[in-house]
């Protein structure tokens, strides 16, 4: 009997394959190449003694321990250096992957009714969601390995084979994780739109838990499923009880996971959808009124998700901006003036470094909603809307609108956040308005990669999601740029790179209008696209 | 049939590709106030691709398509005013209800929520307070019909908008077209049902692979086809298989025979059955069925046109 259940497996796993092959392809090679192209630079950034002391002495700081994880004991080798810069940023590269994966192929695939047609024939009730999870397991195990490889070819200072294996192979054993995470969440709500907030949520949740027991109490992120990671011991210990752990809860999640879908009605979840309204309310009174509707609850997420986070690293300002704590005889050179205003500048420091995370991140619902105009159209949603009175220009201004408005609210309540944080924790807190520099600075760069955004829709539609690729590379330039010494160049390959550091600086008004200048030009590109081209129907 | 006025649609050698393909090579018809036409073809053969060129969704590439008297792509939106529209595959947001759907179509529309439209609720049986995501194809398409029979418009275009509805619904479908034809206003129908078609529409066209080859009222058409004859006479009538015109003759197991006769040679065909003493005689008028599988088949068998045949 139990054998029915799983009737098919290995013919859905091979078809899934089939199926998905590019985007596996495209992640692996991404993930895998930037990976290794790291490591291969690092031997030529932090070769020497002094300059890994250098950055040791930074990424110790509570700052970079909030950003990148806890440091293990020295004495330190460039491979320590690569171990804790990139730990945590590759796992968030593969909840991303996972996530996206697992999420299109068992609920996505349910919403659109494809699993039903899979389902009617000879297949077992859980051999879809058995067959994502191969598929992932075997990606992500592969992806792991070429980690592995990769390090020992590129073989840095200080590394050993069973450290190689650790690494990469816990790297993508941390990915099978997310993956089931996804999966089990995908049982509980009924829809993939749903499933992927929720998903996200629980990220960003393990995110902010594991930066507040590193700064604060380092043993307790023994209790965080995405602390694991950091806790690999690489080069030192090589300790493999992470990844036991990992594989461990990914195991209970998958099965829980299969057990409800086992249970479960198809089109169901545990929580399921409640009935609405008769009519429209007030609001739901044209396309502004839908987008707003549409969008609504994951603008609500995002803008205070972006707050939360804002106000977590604002919370550690009063360990980040005390230079007693690293160096007791600073006081008597500086004097106690001196000594605050040095401290303030390091939080500026800090805060510009964060601006770009601010800014990618309140960028992405901004995309989504530009996006919506390919989707929506793509999904047959707005083909009622292309034959009622409403022009075309009023859908993608009122789009637009809507997506400016999210992206500069959402980035305006992370540096909110970030100042509250501030009051929260520090006894001579930092104003407001130093830390609005930054939301001025950035307003014409995102300016130009949302007009990018629109431009896309309008001319190219089929190639949207670049504008989330793009959006990613800024966040790698402006993140790791500094730390692993990009050529000056690359930092120019996104609008970002040509602003002042701010809040550390003030907005540059030059700058300011000839990128808005630019990010007009993108828009009325992208309107006139849209305005002249086919709309393409769901069939 | 008010065919005195102004076409309300005016479709002239319309043509649109997709890169290479041709999806509509040369469609042309008219559509008057009043009238209900009904627009037939098989999968694939242009009917939703000229019906989105009409609203403006995708823009022709040559030829020309009026509404009002105003030019598709670009009047499309002061000739939306005036015009409804239910998709085939009606594909509704799933987190909002099918109620709010209709209101803001509604709104959209310039129009608001009415008695008629609480009618038409009642009327197709829908609870309104559903998310879309729980409706069947068949609730869909109600939410986009609901919605549709309530808009105050001039124009209303179909696109195969009874495919998931049940017979109950498909017949309370009927009565409202048939509603708005009283009214006098001009409806499209895009529909595979072919005895729907033939209950409502006042006139036809035919369209095959972007090409429309017949437009008329059934009447007219029926001349171009076959009338099938099932006949008993006293005398044996051995020459009828050679007679112009006559196809199929085939004799049953009762002593009936058949054959089918094209409509322009049924007088030479009663008179020679006249001269045996006919004892019983049946004729059956072609349905649409017939003169569309005859369209269609004949594309397939390459052998010619169904006029010359």
């Amino acid at each position: 009997m139990s054998n029915r259940v799983f009737a098919k497996t290995g013919f859905l796993t091979r078809f899934s394959f089939k199926k998905d092959w590019l985007k596996l392809v495209i992640w692996t090679v991404a993930l895998a190449g930037l990976f290794t192209s790291v490591a291969a630079k690092f031997t030529s950034l932090y070769g020497t003694k002094s300059s890994i002391d250098t950055i040791v002495s930074t990424l110790k700081s509570p700052a970079m321990t909030a950003l990148f994880g806890k440091m293990p004991s020295g004495p330190y080798t460039t491979a320590d250096v690569f171990a804790s810069e990139m730990t945590v940023f590759m796992a968030i590269m593969a909840a991303i992957m996972n996530f996206s994966i697992v999420i299109k192929n068992t609920r996505s695939d349910e919403d659109t009714g494809i699993l039903e047609i899979i389902r009617a024939h000879s297949v077992g009730k859980i051999s879809n969601l058995t067959a994502t999870l191969i598929e992932v397991f075997i990606v992500n195990i592969s992806i792991g390995l070429l980690y592995s490889i990769g390090l020992i070819t590129a073989n840095l200072h200080g590394t050993d084979i069973n450290g190689d294996f650790l690494l990469g192979i816990g790297l993508g054993v941390s990915g099978l994780m997310f993956a089931s995470i996804a999966a089990f969440l995908a049982q509980l709500v009924d829809n993939a739109r749903a499933a992927s907030m929720l998903s996200y949520l629980v990220l960003g949740i393990m995110y902010i838990a594991r930066m507040s027991t590193d700064v604060s109490r380092p043993k307790l992120t023994w209790w965080v499923p995405f602390g694991w990671v950091e806790l690999f011991s690489i080069y030192k210990d090589n300790n493999w009880t992470p990844v036991f752990l990992m594989l461990g809860l990914s195991i209970i999640l998958s099965a829980l996971a299969m057990w409800i879908n086992s249970k479960r009605d198809m089109g169901a979840g545990i929580i399921a959808t409640r009935p609405g309204r008769a009519h429209a309310s007030v609001f739901l009174n044209g396309t502004l009124g839908l987008f707003w509707r549409l969008h609504r609850t994951s603008i609500i997420v995002w803008v205070i998700g972006l707050m939360v986070l804002g106000f977590t690293y604002g919370s550690i300002f009063n360990t980040i901006g005390d230079l007693l704590k690293t160096n007791p005889t600073i006081a008597t050179i500086l004097g106690p003036d001196a000594l605050r205003s040095a401290n303030v500048r390091i939080i500026k420091e800090f805060a510009a470094a964060l601006m770009i995370v601010f800014g990618v991140l309140a960028m992405i619902p901004g995309i989504q909603i530009i996006n919506y105009l390919k989707t929506g159209e793509s999904k047959g949603y707005l083909e009622m809307i292309h034959a009622k009175p409403v022009g075309r220009i009023r859908l993608f201004t009122n789009n637009f609108i809507l997506a400016l408005f999210t992206t500069y609210l959402a980035l305006f309540t992370s540096i909110w956040g970030l100042q509250l944080g501030g009051v929260y924790s520090m006894k001579h807190p930092i104003g407001l308005d130093i830390f609005m520099r930054g939301f001025y600075g950035y307003i014409s760069p995102i300016f130009i990669m949302l007009g990018i955004a629109v431009a896309l829709i309008g001319l190219a539609p089929k190639l949207a999601n670049l504008s989330y690729a793009y959006v990613l590379v800024a966040l790698f330039v402006g993140y790791f740029g500094k730390l692993i010494d990009l050529p000056k160049w690359v930092d120019k390959i996104t609008p970002f790179g040509f602003i002042p550091k701010v809040p550390l600086h003030t907005l540059d008004p030059g700058t300011f209008w000839w990128q808005m200048l630019i990010g007009l030009v993108l828009i009325i590109i992208g309107y006139i696209g849209y305005v002249n081209r086919d709309i393409n129907g769901a069939n | 049939m008010t065919k005195t006025n102004e076409p309300v649609l005016h479709i002239d050698h319309l043509q649109k590709k997709f890169g290479k393909f041709e999806a509509l090579k040369n469609v042309s018809f008219d559509v008057y106030p009043g009238e209900v036409f009904g627009f037939i073809g098989p999968n694939g053969a242009g009917k939703s691709t000229t019906i989105r060129t009409l609203l403006g969704i995708l823009r022709a590439n040559g030829g020309t398509a009026t509404i009002f008297g105003q030019d598709v792509f670009k009047d499309s939106v002061s000739i939306h005013k005036r015009l409804a529209y239910v998709p085939g595959d009606v594909y509704l947001w799933p987190n909002l209800t099918g109620g709010e759907i209709i209101d803001l179509f509604l709104k959209l529309g310039g129009s608001m929520h009415s008695q008629k439209t609480d009618d038409m609720i009642k009327r197709f049986q829908l609870d309104p307070t559903k998310k879309a995501r729980t409706y069947s194809k068949g609730n869909r398409q109600k939410v986009a019909l609901i919605a549709a029979f309530s808009t105050d418009a001039d124009f209303y275009i179909f696109d195969e908008p009874t495919s998931g509805l049940d017979p109950l619904n498909e017949e309370y479908f009927q009565k409202s077209v048939l509603e708005l034809k009283k009214q006098g206003k001009a409806v499209l129908l895009s529909s595979h049902i072919l005895s729907e078609v033939e209950k409502m529409c006042d006139r036809i066209g035919i369209i095959r692979k972007g090409e429309i080859v017949e437009t008329g009222t059934l009447a007219e058409m029926r001349h171009l086809t076959r009338t099938v004859i099932e006949f008993k006479t006293i005398d044996p009538a051995p020459e009828l298989g050679s007679m112009p015109g006559v196809h199929n003759v085939v004799t049953q197991a009762n002593g009936l025979q058949t054959f089918s006769v094209d409509s322009d040679h049924m007088t030479e065909v009663m008179d020679y059955l006249a001269g045996k003493q006919i004892v019983s005689l049946q004729s059956t008028p072609p349905t649409l069925e017939d003169l569309f599988m005859r369209y269609y088949n004949t594309d397939e068998n390459t052998k010619g046109g169904v006029k010359n045949e």
